[in-house]
Order: structure tokens, then sequence, then C-alpha cells
């Protein structure tokens, strides 16, 4: 047994992104007010006991916006994580494992793809499929983030198709889909995982911008991103609202961000 | 030369791809243009009449190959949403949205490299897990978040800029260009964070290779090798890094022209995308796709010159 060195910032991250995500679960069941509902008596106010983080233009309480918010905005990076990590992973493992002509096609253009700015590719997606539908901001994000664990999982199951457990295992007569599934994906896991925190990073801050932008999501559906853009129009009358709502995005790719620089450092202990 | 021939054509086709999956995508979803341009007033007649003005009865590669045609002589056709010719619209917001990029890009190569090769003497301890949380901090914000409060501290407390009053570039150029710089500093933050990131893991990585052991225990010192070799090989490196920031800011200026009110090429796009004003998205798309390739080769043909071996095919 060696001796597990501390990993301060795997600890950190988790910590941030446990509470955060303790709170959004939370919040989709109980939120000490209603996110939508305005009051003419509560306009205005600063961060108390009664409004931990104030209340908005219409007096809504925006601990509680942001806690739905939160929740939206951690659902769909995370759908979107999921589409772009499953497809990209199992494009990367058969271009990787079988090579040949559909590899080389498949790399160019990845190598096309992944040159351009995600947010203009998902731009591009959703003027493709209409904007302003939360469905539609998913498969525009997924789409955009499967070349990049494409390319990522590729190299992995390239490198591993040559090793000797490999050639044991198909001289032993497995099938091409248990050598896939059984022998090599558990090995590619130390370089999918820091990619799921840099894509789950990449999904909360685009779908951010594009609802900033007002062709993500749209109300009656509330996300961090949108609510920001409302908040910069009342920013002098009500601070707390931008500043709140921007600390938790901040936040929440700071924790995650950690996760993946703890995940790099045990990668490289272990190495 | 012979390279830079080669990497010239390989532009030409990938932009000529990139133009045609453009068009081919778009016309997949446009529907009609003609019935979308007119609207409730479209008749039978008005429609056909309209259709041939258009030139939508041809088939689809004669339209392409017009369309592309024109894109270089600067016909790009007739915006649905404004009724004037694109190339007129897009003009004015390109020479922004480029000015604001360059001083962005300025910004984050000065600032980065430097800083990055300093960072690199710290690989363990608490100024290095400092400065890693640090760097992944300024990751972590937002630029339209940052840009909400630079406005409001720089531009509505310090008064230095007005929010949302854009001077023009042709009428006022300096104060536009001190408008522009703090919106570029906004789009400059995480990037200049995740430049540092890179540049000091590459000089980390050559600081421990043989070479510099070699130069090391020959007596020179760690300091001055950093500055004749490492820096040299660390360079490509670099290039590559910072031709790809240069397609990266491209892509977010469009939030932060969103959030300065800065009448750049990315708030004509989002507008166009929620108009559906097609023509317009579509040549917005193109030149930022092709601004992007652009770089990416100038970026390879710069390393070409910086590094011999590449020249000869091989890798750095």
């Amino acid at each position: 047994m060696n001796k597990k060195r501390f990993n301060g910032y795997l600890t950190a991250g988790l910590l941030i992104t446990g509470i955060l995500v303790l709170l959004t679960v939370i919040g989709a069941f109980y939120t000490p007010y209603d996110p939508t509902a305005m009051s003419g008596a509560a306009k205005f106010q600063g961060p108390s006991f009664a409004h931990f983080f104030g209340t908005d233009n219409f007096g809504r309480d925006i601990f509680s916006r942001v806690l739905k918010g939160t929740g939206t905005t951690l659902t769909i990076a995370l759908a979107t994580v999921a589409i772009g990590a499953v497809v990209g992973t199992a494009v990367g493992a058969v271009t990787g494992y079988f090579g040949g002509a559909v590899d080389e096609v498949l790399m160019r253009l990845n190598d096309a793809l992944t040159a351009f700015p995600s947010i203009l590719l998902a731009l591009l997606v959703i003027s493709l499929v209409g904007p302003g539908n939360k469905y539609n901001v998913v498969l525009a994000l997924g789409i955009v983030f499967i070349p990049s664990f494409a390319r990522v999982t590729r190299m992995s199951f390239a490198s591993l198709r040559d090793t000797n457990y490999i050639l044991g295992a198909r001289l032993m007569g497995a099938k091409s889909g248990r050598i896939l599934l059984v022998h090599m994906l558990p090995n590619t896991m130390r370089v999918v995982l820091p990619a799921i925190t840099i894509g789950f990073n990449n999904a909360v801050l685009a779908e951010a911008s594009m609802s900033f932008l007002g062709i993500g999501v749209t109300p009656p559906d509330a996300s961090l991103g949108y609510m920001l853009s409302e908040a910069q129009g009342m920013f002098t009358s009500a601070p707390w609202y931008a500043l709140f709502t921007g600390l938790m995005i901040a936040l929440l790719v700071f924790g995650v961000g950690l996760i993946g620089e703890g995940l790099q450092q045990l990668e490289r202990e272990v190495a | 030369m012979k390279y830079a021939a080669k990497r010239i054509f390989t532009l030409l086709l990938t932009m000529i791809i990139v133009s045609f999956l453009t068009f081919a995508a778009f016309e997949l979803v446009s529907g009609d243009p003609a019935q979308t341009m007119l609207g409730t007033q479209a008749t039978p007649e008005r429609l056909a009449l309209l259709r041939e003005e258009l030139g939508l009865n041809r088939p689809f590669f004669a339209r392409y190959s017009s369309w592309l045609a024109g894109f270089f002589s600067g016909d790009l056709g007739v915006s649905y949403n404004y009724r004037q010719p694109v190339w007129s619209l897009i003009a004015p917001k390109l020479e922004i949205t480029l000015c604001m990029c360059f001083v962005s890009f300025l910004l984050i190569t000065v600032i980065s490299i430097p800083l990055g090769i300093y960072s690199a003497r710290w690989t363990s301890g608490p100024i290095n897990a400092v400065r890693t949380a640090f760097n992944q901090l300024c990751m972590a914000v937002p630029p339209f978040f940052t840009g909400i409060l630079v406005s409001w501290g720089f531009g509505i407390l310090l008064r230095m800029f007005t929010p949302g009053d854009f001077p023009g570039l042709h009428e006022q150029f300096g104060a536009s260009l001190k408008y522009l710089f703090f919106a570029a500093i906004c789009l400059s933050i995480p990037r200049i964070a995740m430049t540092v990131r890179m540049m000091r893991s590459t000089v980390i990585g050559e600081m421990n290779k043989a070479y510099v052991r070699t130069a090391i225990s020959r007596g020179n010192d760690r300091r001055g090798v950093l500055m004749t070799h490492v820096l040299k090989n660390s360079l490509v490196a670099a290039v590559t890094f910072l031709g790809q920031t240069m397609a990266e800011i491209v892509g977010g200026s469009i939030v932060v022209e969103q959030v300065f009110g800065i009448p750049g090429l990315g708030r004509m796009l989002v507008a166009s995308i929620a108009n559906r004003d097609y023509p317009v998205v579509q040549t917005i798309v193109v030149i930022l796709a092709f601004w992007v390739v652009l770089t990416g080769t100038i970026a390879d043909l710069l390393n070409q010159s910086i590094d011999p071996r590449l020249r000869l095919g091989g890798h750095a």
C-alpha cells in the first residue's frame, strides 16, 4: 500500500460542487418563495434574513430564482455532456480501434470542427434548429461537444489497441464489442473523466452565454444566463441580483474546474 | 516555399468546403425566402415574381456558385429584415469586431506569455497551489459577468466611458478604442488564464528535458538556459495556441458585444438568428469560419519559419 497524498484541489472542488448540487436538489423541491411570485411591497430589497439574496424590480426572491436557475443550467450542462461523452466516446472507440479510411475522414472532419469556437458552432446549430427552446439548446451544445470527446478517446483507444493484454484477449477469441466495452473502456476513463470536467464547464458557460444572448433558454424556464441579462438592466437599483447570479455561475465552474485539476494531479502521481 | 503554397491551397480548399456546407445547411432549413420576405402580402403572382428576381428557380449548384462568386466580389445578397445589401450592413460591424479582437489579442499575448514563463518557477508548494486556484477562478468567471461589473465600475462610477453609447470608430477613434479596451479586458481574462496555464506547462515540460540538464551540468545557470534554449523550443506551442486564441476570442466577442452594447458582428449575428434573417447569418458564419481557418494557417506558416524541423515534415 502506498501512502495516499492529500489532494487539496480534488477535496475543495468536490466540497464546492457538492454543496451547490445539494442546494440545487433541495431547490428542485422546495424554495423559500415562489421564484416567479411578484410582490409590490418587496421591490428592490437588499440581502436580508427574509430574502438571502434580496429581491428584484418585481419583488421576486432572488435566492429562490438562483436555486431554480442553477437547476436548469446544471440539467442542461449534464445532458449536454452526456450526449457529447457517450456519442464522442463511441465514435472515438470505433475509429481508434478499427482505423482505416473512415477513421481518416472522420478525424479530418474532427480537426476542422474542434478548431471552431464552441459558442460559434452552437449558434450555428441553434440557428438551424430554431432558437429559444431548451431541448434545442441541449441538442445544439451536445452536437458541438461530440468532436472533442471523440478526439480524446480515439487517441486512447488507438494506443490500447496494440497492447499485449488486448492482443491476448483477441487471441482468446473475444469479440470486438467485448474488447471495446469490457477491456478497453475502463482504461480510457483516466482521459475521459478530466475531459468530462472540462466539457461540463464549457457547457455551463456556453449555455449561460446563449441564454444571456436571448437565444438559449427563455422564460418561463429560468436559467442563470438569462437571469444575468435581466439583472444587467437593473444593476444600479438591484446590484445583488447580478452579483449573486454571476457568482453562482463562477462558483459552479470553479468547483468543477478544481475537480478537473485534482484528477490531473492524481493522474500525474499514478504515472 | 513549397510548403507555404501547399498550405495556402489547403486553406482555399477548406474555405470552399466550409462555405458549401454552410450554404447547404441554410438551404435545408430556410424554407422559401420569397415567402418569408413577403409574409402576409404573398400572392402566387408576387411570389413567382420575387423568386424569379432572387434567382430561386435556378438549380442548387448554380445558386451556390453564383453566391460564392458574389461573396468574393462583395455581393452577398439582400437581408430579409433590413432589405439592404448584406455587405453594406456587415462591413462597418466587421471593422469594430476586428478592432476589439486585436486589442484583446494584444492584451493576452503581452500579459500571459511572460506570466506563464515566470510562474513555471513553482511546480509545488503553497505559491503554486494559490496560483492554480486563482488560474481556475479566472477561467470560471464568465466574460459577460465581468462585463457587467466593469461597465458599472469603470463606466458608471468612474465615468471613464458611457456604457451602451459606443462613439463610433470613424467619428471618434480614440474614444472608441478606449471603449473597446474595457470590453477587451473582459474578453481576455479567461483566455489569459488559459494561455498562462499552457505556457507554464510547456516551459516546465522543456525544463525537464535532457538538453536542459546537460546545459546546466556544463555550468550554465537556469536563467540563461531558459532564455536561450527553452524559450525558443516553447515558441512553436505558444504560436499554435495563440492562433487558436485568435479564433476563440472572435467567438467570445459575440457575448461581450452584447454586454457592452457594441454594434459589432456578434450582435448582428445574434439579432439575425433571432429574426431568422438567413442571408445575414450565413454570411457572418462564413466570414467567421474563414477567420478561424485563416488564423490556423498563419500560425502554421509562422511555425514553419520558426522551427526548421517542421520544414522537413517532422514533429517538434
